[in-house]
């Protein structure tokens, strides 16, 4: 693999073409670590009152944003205005003008509201931000997202936590063709194999959190997501063999033993 | 004198700064972002920026988490 081989967007260039979050951790050591075995160099945060019970202690002292990009979600918004708010919020701090801008549409399934999303995307694109939209696998909507100046598209791969891994991996191909920003696999990676494939789809890279967090150990799961996402990109770019109905056998027919 | 912050009402020094309640508080103004009666309150105003009762404050951050 080339060293040239890097995930960029918005000017930033990155190595690892893992994205991990912060939640649904057993506790912020084990989150940590993961993030450490991960190899990741982004991760995602929720944008959240502070807790005025000092005895707690606090997310960002377990991630060192020397070595980590982090990247603001605007997760629990439900409509353009609550996730535009939370973003110039999270803008605020100082930390990242990236946004992972989430709007869901439905409590249930957290698919996102897409009308919603563009209209979001469109204003916070014109704030200056770098939006990273999570949205569905509908090429349609990812070429407006795109259109609308997004970073990058973000498709779901399944229901957010499901682990249901890449339900529609023809409709991740289809927008893969034609998206001319990164195109990077967001929610439902159950397992090590869900993020090779998308990986081997060609997606740019892979983001999740559940897949990881929910693991019943987070940091072995960590590593295995590390291999994972970096055999899928390099299976991809060695070219797979076709598939074929027949055999074509691999052992020449001349000098048989008879 | 009373003020709401982050929802629910508190007891602060009459006449103290943002960053005097932050320093307070314990919190780091670094990592922080503050909303005073819905405005965005820019850090380098915190020392300047005065408390009145009845104020609605609130201070956010980044927690662990993602789609809730």
């Amino acid at each position: 693999m080339e060293k040239s081989d890097v995930l960029t967007f918005a000017g930033r260039r990155f190595r690892s073409r893992l994205i991990v979050g912060t939640g649904k951790y057993p506790d912020y050591l084990s989150m940590q670590r993961a993030h450490d075995a991960s190899g990741a160099e982004i991760v995602t945060v929720a944008v959240r009152r502070v807790n005025l019970d000092r005895t707690q202690e606090s997310l960002l002292d377990y991630i060192d944003t020397k070595r980590y990009t982090l990247l603001p979600n605007t997760a629990g918004c439900y409509t353009a205005e609550e996730a535009i708010k939370t973003a110039i919020l999270a803008r605020e701090v100082g930390l990242s003008d990236l946004v992972k801008l989430e709007v869901i549409g439905d409590q249930r399934t957290l698919f996102p509201d897409n009308e919603e999303l563009l209209k979001a995307t469109r204003v916070l694109v014109k704030e200056g931000f770098v939006v990273l939209p999570y949205t569905n696998d509908d090429p349609v909507m990812a070429k407006k997202l795109e259109d609308a100046g997004a970073g990058a598209v973000m498709p779901l791969g399944a229901p957010i936590g499901s682990g249901l891994g890449i339900r529609n991996p023809y409709n991740i191909k289809i927008i893969l063709e034609t998206a001319r920003v990164p195109v990077i696999v967001d929610a439902g990676v159950g397992t090590a194999s869900d993020a090779a494939i998308a990986m081997e789809l060609g997606c740019d890279g892979v983001l999740m959190n559940t897949g990881i967090a929910g693991a019943k150990d987070p940091v072995a799961m960590a590593e295995a997501m590390r291999h994972a996402v970096l055999a899928g990109r390099l299976a991809y770019l060695a070219g797979r063999i076709p598939k074929k109905l027949y055999a074509t056998a691999s052992s020449p027919l001349e000098g048989m033993i008879e | 004198m009373e003020l709401i912050l982050n929802g629910k009402k508190r007891e602060v020094t009459d006449g103290a700064s943002l960053t005097a309640l932050l320093n307070e508080l314990n919190i780091n103004p670094l990592r922080v972002a503050v909303q005073l009666n819905l405005e965005i309150v820019k850090r380098e105003r915190y020392n300047e920026t005065v408390l009145k009762p009845g104020d609605r404050l609130e201070i956010i951050t980044f927690m662990a988490g993602g789609a809730e």
